[in-house]
């Protein structure tokens, strides 16, 4: 049997080096979990989009907005059950740096085109029935305090106000989603609203929908009633792209730019890092501990198992390194996402991610600890004894 | 005022090489990922900045923040280009000054999935205002009131459809591609054609800015201020290297605190990996530190010997660093422009900037990893010191 | 019935800075079992060196070496490994005990390559160091002990595998007078009462003594005279 307990017992000698080692390991690990999941984040959209909601929307560019007169047309279409306008307002709350979206969408739609949204607060009724009635996401609502009927003032950016002043919206609801496609932090008004501050001259700004939110029929073929979509505005004025809801979201991650390769070169220079400090540890252990390698040996111990015992030093003080790192992502997880609020909402540090840190932490451990342990295996004994350590 | 000789400490560090190498290539990493990260933020900033003329100016709309919120009506641009005394309006020519529109497209990539190419649709005015800076490269400019465009140098192997030649087909309108252009700054990312014919090919009626070249002498601040209030068309007004400043703050913001945030975590684990060398390097020389004191020396002397000694690792860190991330310089990449949300093509800078923050980094990672083994070397005395075996 | 250990043509070359010296050149010995030998001789002449080679911690160049009927210059590295388990005990002049483990880890450190249980490994330990005095320093470690002490630690943990030959290279080197005759008192103890045999390489003549026969070898790593004891 191994001489197992000797392992610990090497680690845990030099108790600084030990844990300035297993701390920086922690850290890295974090670190790498943290990445991962803001990847993970940024994809969690699109992999939870719905199958039976397509989004129509101008094939030149996000900043054209169609005629109103598509939104009839796109309901006629075999296969579409419901239409939904839909309009990015672009304001902020008091300081440009409070983000979060508003939306201006035909109210009457959209508790039925998004069963996601559910209030826990107020009621739909009421957010229909009032013409400047709002709903309001819970991550949002609890950062800033709106609560039921209060009047929250957004001002316009993208569509001013002629006289300066700000939107005022009453909150008639506040809503959690039910999953990841939709955030907590988003804040939905009547298109109505904006319709007629534009007609009126109330409000100016680009004229139009921004983009409009189908739910098909159920049975429906969505590739045929995409093209069927596509192929009606084809001479124009505004040609448009129908897309899946996983496909638009899609395109706003891939616009943000080739985040996986930028993060997998973070993440590469981070792991070279921690294998070194592990390495250099590992290093200086084996060294230390020569002459005690001449002694197993001689006391018949196979070159094998004195091998063992350095490999499973390494591997133990990566598992305990990486194994608090592990800790210290999962556990953080609520105080992060938080901190990221409502700018990027959906943060989760999800199981994959831990098995991926659990996976590195073993890779780390394995390579920082193959040298030292196939040095004590070549080690001749008489040469090991030698030594003075 | 006794020190230790600097060779002593040199020495020790080549005889002690494998934990010097892991050590100075643990800091090197984690310099190197800073490095890259302040090179790309330099090669964003310093494409707009460097670049943005002093004498060219600018209109926006009031309350925009960039040329893609900015709308000017027809109307409204062409009463602020007629009749604004400031522009200056040669004898022998047509005045100095230009009406644009902006859009932010949406291209195929060549590559495969899509991202935002700007397409700017201008006036003749805009070539006489920036002359020079503009040349076309390859097949010619654009012939007015037609449908062909320009397409900047950047473009042609990254986007679809962008080399002389092709045919671009914006909304339903198809538009050739008959020449290429080079411009020092941004625009050699952008698509430029005449924009009265881009304008009804895309069914956006409008300008989004006005640029111009002032009369000698003009107060800028004053003329700011002006327009400011102006009853007619109030707008901001800032030079065109002002303008591009302020397209870069977001980015360079985020990726500033990125370098920052991603420096301090592998900083940790670098000062970790120092300390632990230094630490090993101690407990190696605590006999010759006895003989040392014996002899004479004075503990301080100790002390800065440890930290000179810690400062060189750190400071080959820093280099090796360097010569990681200075292949990075040029390298092109792209990067999405949050505020206006359009690609840019730009290279990676490292400037002598971005090597003495690096540097500097190194060494106070250095001095922060030999601070506790220094004092511990410091406060032994020589007969402990002398003892151990 | 030949003898316990039959050393014969034994070569031993050492390659240093370029110059290669014959440590041992083609010696021939028999060493009989129950037997406590102490090898003497001038530096450079090789005891040692033939310790370690009888003990299978180092491989001769030429001859044969047969323990117990074995010739272990013909094993492997594994085989030699477990052979040293086996029938083997070694006792240091630096002690080399492991100092993160305490006195009595130390002595059951053999006993992990033989099947017996925990509870019988601390048992036959716990036994071992009874037998060299050390009972109630079971928990220490040898940072904690002086140099005597950790040597009858070595001492218990040679034995408590019960091998069949104890090799000793210079084992009271680091000892004063005192623990000196202390551990010469358990080897001969290990030889008469036990039946171990001991070979033991000394320059300590007193130590010598202690014997029963003393093999001197010539610088040249060749057989000088052998003289009994006792």
């Amino acid at each position: 049997m191994p001489p197992f307990q000797l392992v610990w017992r090497n680690l845990t000698k030099r108790k600084a080096r030990f844990l300035l080692t297993a701390g920086s390991l922690a850290i890295a690990i974090f670190l790498l979990c943290l990445l991962r999941s803001l990847v993970v984040a940024l994809e969690a959209g699109v992999k939870a989009a719905a199958a039976d909601r397509l989004i129509v929307q101008s094939k030149v560019s996000l900043f054209v907005y169609l005629p109103q007169a598509y939104g009839t047309k796109i309901a006629a279409v075999e296969g579409v059950e419901r239409v939904m306008r839909w309009n990015w307002f672009g304001g902020y709350y008091q300081d440009q740096g409070n983000f979060f979206a508003q939306f201006a969408c035909d109210q009457d739609e959209l508790q039925a085109i998004y069963p996601e949204i559910q209030l826990v607060d107020g009621s739909w009724d009421d957010f229909q029935r009032d013409r400047q009635a709002c709903i309001v996401g819970e991550a949002t609502a609890s950062k800033y305090g709106f609560k039921v009927g209060d009047s929250v003032p957004i001002i316009g950016a993208l569509f001013p106000k002629t006289d300066g002043t700000t939107w005022d919206f009453r909150v008639a609801g506040i809503y959690k989603s039910t999953k990841k496609n939709v955030d907590d932090a988003t804040l939905f008004f009547h298109y109505k609203y904006l319709e007629n501050a534009l007609d009126s001259g109330e409000g100016s700004g680009p004229a139009g929908v921004g983009i409009f939110v189908v739910k098909m029929s159920p049975g429906a073929d969505r590739t045929e009633v995409m093209s069927r979509i596509d192929a009606m505005f084809e001479q124009g004025p505004q040609v448009v792209q129908t897309t899946t809801e996983a496909e638009f979201q899609a395109q706003f991650v891939s616009m943000i730019g080739n985040v996986p390769l930028f993060v997998s070169s973070i993440g590469g220079g981070v792991m070279v890092a921690i294998l070194l400090a592990a390495l250099n540890t590992m290093l200086m252990a084996a060294r230390e501990q020569t002459r005690d390698i001449g002694v197993l040996k001689a006391l018949g111990f196979g070159d094998g198992v004195v091998a063992g015992v350095l490999l499973w030093q390494s591997l133990a003080l990566c598992a305990f390194g990486g194994g608090a790192g592990i800790l210290l992502a999962a556990s953080t997880e609520d105080s992060v996402a938080r901190m990221l609020g409502t700018v990027f909402p959906g943060y989760e540090v999800t199981a994959g991610t831990l098995w991926s840190a659990a996976g590195a932490t073993l890779l780390v451990g394995l390579v920082a600890g193959v040298g030292p342990a196939l040095r004590a295996r070549g080690l001749s004994v008489i040469d090991a004894l030698r030594r003075t350590g | 005022m006794a020190l230790v000789p600097l060779s002593y400490n040199l020495r020790s560090l080549v005889v002690r090489r494998s934990a010097t190498l892991l050590t100075v290539l643990g800091i090197g990493a984690t310099v190197a990922v800073l490095a890259g990260v302040l090179a790309l933020q330099q090669g964003f900033a310093t494409l707009f900045v460097e670049n943005g003329r002093d004498d060219v100016v600018v209109f926006l709309r009031q309350g925009s923040t960039n040329e893609g919120d900015s709308v000017f009506s027809l109307e409204r641009a062409q009463i602020l280009m007629k009749t604004l005394p400031d522009i200056e309006r040669p004898i022998d020519g047509p005045p100095l000054v230009s009406a644009e529109m902006y859009l932010a497209v949406r291209r195929e990539k060549v590559g495969g999935g899509e991202t935002n190419v700007p397409i700017r649709g201008v006036q003749q005015g805009t070539f006489r205002i920036l002359g020079d800076d503009i040349r076309v490269v390859e097949g010619r400019a654009f012939a007015p009131g037609t449908d062909e465009v320009v397409v900047g140098s950047k473009l042609a192997d990254r986007i679809a459809d962008c080399r002389v030649g092709d045919t671009l087909v914006l909304n339903t309108t198809p538009f050739r591609v008959v020449g290429m252009f080079d411009h020092p700054g941004p625009f050699k990312s952008e698509i430029w054609g005449d924009r009265d014919r881009l304008a009804e090919a895309l069914e956006r009626p409008v300008f989004n800015r006005v640029i111009a070249k002032l009369k000698d002498g003009v107060d800028l601040g004053e003329l700011k201020e002006r327009m400011e209030s102006d009853p007619q068309v109030p707008c901001k007004v800032m030079t065109e290297r002002e303008y591009l400043g302020s397209q870069t703050t977001a980015f360079s913001f985020v990726l500033r605190v990125l370098g920052a945030f991603l420096a301090a975590i592998m900083g940790v684990a670098a000062v970790f990996t120092a300390t632990n060398t230094m630490l090993a390097a101690l407990a190696a020389r605590t006999n010759e530190i006895g003989i040392l004191l014996s002899l004479g020396f004075k503990p301080w002397a100790i002390f800065a010997s440890f930290l000179f000694e810690s400062l060189v690792l750190g400071l080959l860190g820093g280099i090796v660093g360097c010569l990681m991330a200075l292949p990075l310089n040029g390298v092109d990449t792209g990067a999405m422009n949050f505020q206006t949300f359009t690609e840019v093509a730009f290279a990676f800078r490292v400037t002598p900037q971005v090597m003495v923050v690096a540097v500097c980094f190194s060494l106070a990672l250095g001095l922060l990893g030999g601070a506790l083994p220094a004092l511990r070397a410091a406060s032994l005395r020589p007969t402990q010191a002398l003892r151990r075996d | 019935m030949g003898a316990l250990i039959q050393l014969r043509g034994l070569v031993k070359v050492y390659t240093r800075g370029g110059e290669t010296l014959r440590v041992l050149d083609g010696l021939d010995l028999d060493l009989e079992a129950g037997g406590f030998y102490a090898l003497m001789g001038p530096s450079g002449s090789g005891k040692t060196t033939l310790l370690n080679l009888v003990g299978g911690l180092d491989r001769a160049d030429e001859g044969r070496i047969v323990v117990d009927g074995e010739d272990i210059a013909a094993m492997t590295g594994p085989e030699l490994a477990e052979w040293r388990a086996e029938k083997v005990g070694f006792v240091f002049q630096g002690f080399n005990l492991i100092p993160v483990l305490t006195a009595q880890e130390n002595v059951e450190l053999p006993l992990l390559l033989t099947r017996l249980s925990r509870g019988q490994r601390k048992e036959h330990a716990k036994s071992a160091l009874e037998l060299v005095g050390l009972g109630d320093r079971r928990s220490h470690r040898p940072s904690q002990l002086s140099g005597g002490q950790e040597q009858r630690v070595a001492i218990a943990r040679a034995l408590v595998s019960d091998p069949m030959l104890v090799l000793a290279d210079e084992p009271t080197g680091d000892l004063d007078r005192k623990s000196a005759d202390d551990v010469l008192a358990l080897l001969r103890l290990l030889n008469e009462k036990y039946g171990k045999t001991i070979l033991m390489v000394t320059h300590d003549h007193a130590a010598a003594q202690q014997a029963r026969t003393i093999v001197h070898l010539d610088k040249g790593g060749r057989l000088g005279r052998i003289e009994a004891v006792r």
